[in-house]
């Protein structure tokens, strides 16, 4: 046993030697998550600002001049010119998002003879961006018009009185700093790994550890454990950042958070494990690393929606370990650390873990034998 | 000693290289079967359209128009109601994630109503995810502005009507826009990684060593290494386009030409930022890291794929024109859906040659430097 220990200390020593010690990898492992983290968490925003809107009226047109005022002081839309003969053409340019066209002689008269309408172009190339236009371009409209009219709005109505819990402010550095997080970590970990263990078999040091006296045990855990540290380095490197930086908030339980980001990080190195398993070249350890990790984030609700995906993919994106842990650090970080929230996707982690250890060893064994 | 520009020395490195990628099912697949796969699957995957959002109802006024404003919930596809189980706690059910929304229609809501007052009811949203929180918003707002209308008699009693035209896109199909996007990560991660992991192979085994004694000056090894790729990603892009069309029916409005300038430099600039990367690191390993740092998530998340890039704050608008994935992703959409004319697309055009030049002669010097020392 003490020989044991000795063993996976030298193990330990040997990767974080051949790791740590050249600046390239260093750069790699600890500056560029957080430069990422850094970028993306500054940058992203899930709204849709600074939308660049035409409109078009005539000089003498008072209302429609006001109401446009009410567009460009909303904070959403910008100004952009359109010609009045063919509106089409600014939206064809990409010179503006969305053209908004009074009636015919003008919105002061039409109103003047009852229910006025306006047309407004939106350009729908991005689907998501035309839907959002339509929506703040109708409250905007909405508003105007009741406050305008206020004799004419209509008696009864409704109205929601919404809270939204968690984020209220909709801040979106809380709701992508923990996705990032996530695939910081995954990509990291499993690239580390597969690769790692995929140069040893190229270069033909591997050979070298099957052919001493280890067992078997002695050299998986030895491959592994230096990754798993320095992968749980990654790990609170990230969150420390996201803590600090972000002042993303942990409502839940910071334990939770360490005990699921160490499974995580276990499944993560017991992958790319894995894949090193299926791979004789360092080039067929990258092919199979891509592979699983590309579709993996992609597929981890992360950046789309899950629940919109037809069934079977649905299905692949279940088996997803990355889903699990991002779904904990979210609802951690956001929510709070509720048994019936946390428990279940820590339970599926723990037996993705189980299941990729397992089928791991029995890969192993057959290489090294 | 001044070694001037030969192409027939560039053009036996390509040769070599083609026979190299022939021989190796790895590169073929990579390069062609790959996209395709990958486009195919997110592009039924990826789907922004939330349907059947869970709700959660505390009807307390259990009155004729309180169903009525539940029914317009579940009538409509993008919402699925459910009696709320914890009475007191509405919040209960979205903290345990059996519900996105919870709605509270306190009692007396009709009486409210028919008394002429406006009347309301509370609405209680998980805010852990914002792409759903804004789409959900949206969505409330329709199932307002209707239910209000319908209490209201008729809909011509708004004063200033507005009626949205969605041009390009009028069923506003998010496929259509998704999988445009997809091609331009797909194939600029998969050009990065072809060439930093084949040239980086090289430089591990020796063979770039042997190759720099030779009279070959680096920029015709540069020219050599990317000319075949430039081919094999072409092929793959092809593929990918027919799948866009036939499997997804994106419409192409715009010139067969300009979408072949436009993927030729593309693919050049993603095969040159590989190339530059595997001269810089000289080995797998590194050289696997780096292009996945470069190639995975800054043209994810900063090229304009789903996050908007007028929203950025102004110095990162400015950061991600140094992603080529930004103004392929411009070129290639508007290329799709709306067919403008080269003349519109000078700027992305420019950015893009202006890159590929930039990651030719960066990789060239590169080379030079280990040279002629």
């Amino acid at each position: 046993m003490k020989s044991s220990l000795r063993v996976i200390l030298g193990f330990l020593k040997k990767e974080f030697a051949q790791t740590l010690r050249d600046p390239v990898m260093r750069l790699f492992l600890f500056g560029a998550p957080l430069l990422q983290l850094t970028i993306f968490g500054y940058a992203i925003t899930t709204e849709f600002k600074n939308l660049k809107l035409a409109v078009l009226l005539q000089p003498d047109d008072s209302v429609m001049r006001e109401l446009s005022g009410h567009f460009y002081n909303s904070g959403w839309f910008t100004r952009a010119e359109a010609e009045q003969g063919d509106p089409e053409k600014a939206l064809y340019s990409g010179a503006a998002d969305a053209v908004l066209i009074a009636p015919p002689g003008g919105l002061t008269k039409a109103l003047g003879r009852g229910n006025a309408g306006l047309q407004l172009l939106i350009d729908a190339s991005n689907a998501t961006k035309a839907r959002i236009v339509e929506a703040y371009a109708s409250s905007i409209v909405q508003k105007y018009a009741a406050s305008r009219f206020p004799a004419r709005e209509p008696g009864p109505g409704l109205s929601f009185n919404v809270r939204i819990l968690y984020n209220p402010s909709l801040e979106t550095s809380y709701f992508m700093v923990p996705g990032v997080m996530t695939m910081i970590i995954a990509l990291i970990t499993v690239m580390l790994t597969g690769m790692s263990m995929a140069r040893e078999k190229e270069m033909g040091t591997f050979e070298t550890i099957i052919s001493a006296p280890l067992k078997n045990s002695e050299i998986v855990l030895g491959k592994t454990i230096p990754f798993v540290v320095l992968g749980m380095a990654d790990a609170l490197l990230v969150i420390a950042a996201g803590l600090l930086i972000f002042k993303v908030p942990i409502v839940g339980n910071l334990f939770v958070i360490f005990a699921a980001s160490f499974i995580f990080v276990c499944t993560a190195v017991s992958a790319g494990l894995l894949i090193s398993t299926f791979a004789r070249t360092q080039q067929q350890a990258m092919m199979g690393t891509f592979l699983f990790i590309f579709p993996a984030n992609l597929m981890s609700g992360i950046m789309f929606p899950i629940e919109n995906m037809p069934l079977l993919l649905r299905a692949v994106a279940y088996i997803n370990p990355i889903k699990y842990y991002a779904s904990l650090l979210r609802n951690n970080m956001l929510k709070g650390s509720y048994p019936v929230v946390v428990l279940p996707d820590l339970a599926v982690l723990t037996l993705m873990l189980l299941v990729i250890v397992f089928i791991t060893i029995r890969r192993f064994r057959r290489t090294l034998n | 000693m001044k070694r001037n520009f030969v192409l027939h020395r560039a053009l036996a490195i390509a040769k070599k290289e083609v026979m190299h990628i022939m021989r190796d099912p790895f590169t073929l697949g990579l390069a062609v079967v790959v996209p395709l796969i990958m486009v195919l699957f997110f592009g039924f995957a990826i789907d922004f359209d939330f349907r059947g959002i869970k709700v959660a109802v505390y009807d307390q006024d259990n009155s004729r128009l309180s169903r009525e404003l539940v029914r317009s919930f579940s009538a409509s596809e993008y919402f699925k109601t459910f009696a709320g189980a914890s009475a007191g706690a509405p919040a209960k059910e979205i903290e345990e994630g059996k519900a996105t929304i919870s709605m509270v229609i306190n009692s007396g809501f009709e009486r409210e109503i028919f008394s002429s007052r406006n009347s309301q009811a509370q609405i209680i949203v998980d805010g852990t995810d914002n792409q759903k929180t804004g789409v959900v918003a949206a969505y409330l707002g329709g199932i307002q502005r209707a239910f209000s209308s319908k209490l209201s008699g008729s809909p011509a009693s708004d004063p200033i009507k507005i009626t949205a035209r969605f041009i390009y896109n009028p069923e506003l199909n998010t496929k259509w826009f998704i999988v445009p996007g997809l091609i331009v990560i797909v194939t600029g991660l998969l050009s990065i990684l072809l060439t930093a992991l084949t040239v980086a192979r090289e430089w591990e085994n020796g063979s770039m060593e042997m190759l720099l004694s030779t009279p070959v000056t680096p920029f015709e090894i540069v020219l050599g290494k990317i000319l075949p790729y430039v081919g094999l990603g072409l092929t793959g892009i092809v593929f990918v386009y027919i799948v866009a069309r036939l499997a997804f029916s994106v419409p192409f409005r715009g010139s067969y030409l300009a979408l072949g300038a436009a993927c030729f430099l593309f693919i050049t600039t993603s095969l040159a930022q590989g190339l530059l990367i595997s001269v810089i690191t000289r080995q797998q390993q590194k050289a696997m890291q780096a292009s996945m740092v470069v190639g995975l998530l800054p043209p994810l998340l900063l090229s304009g794929f789903i996050f908007p890039i007028e929203s950025m704050p102004l110095f990162f608008r400015y950061l991600t024109m140094v992603l080529p994935p930004r103004w392929f992703t411009a070129i290639i959409r508007t290329l799709f859906l709306k067919g403008t004319p080269f003349e519109g697309l000078v700027i992305p055009f420019i950015a893009l040659a202006l890159m590929a030049v930039i990651f030719i002669a960066a990789a060239s010097k590169r080379f030079k430097r280990d040279l002629e020392p």
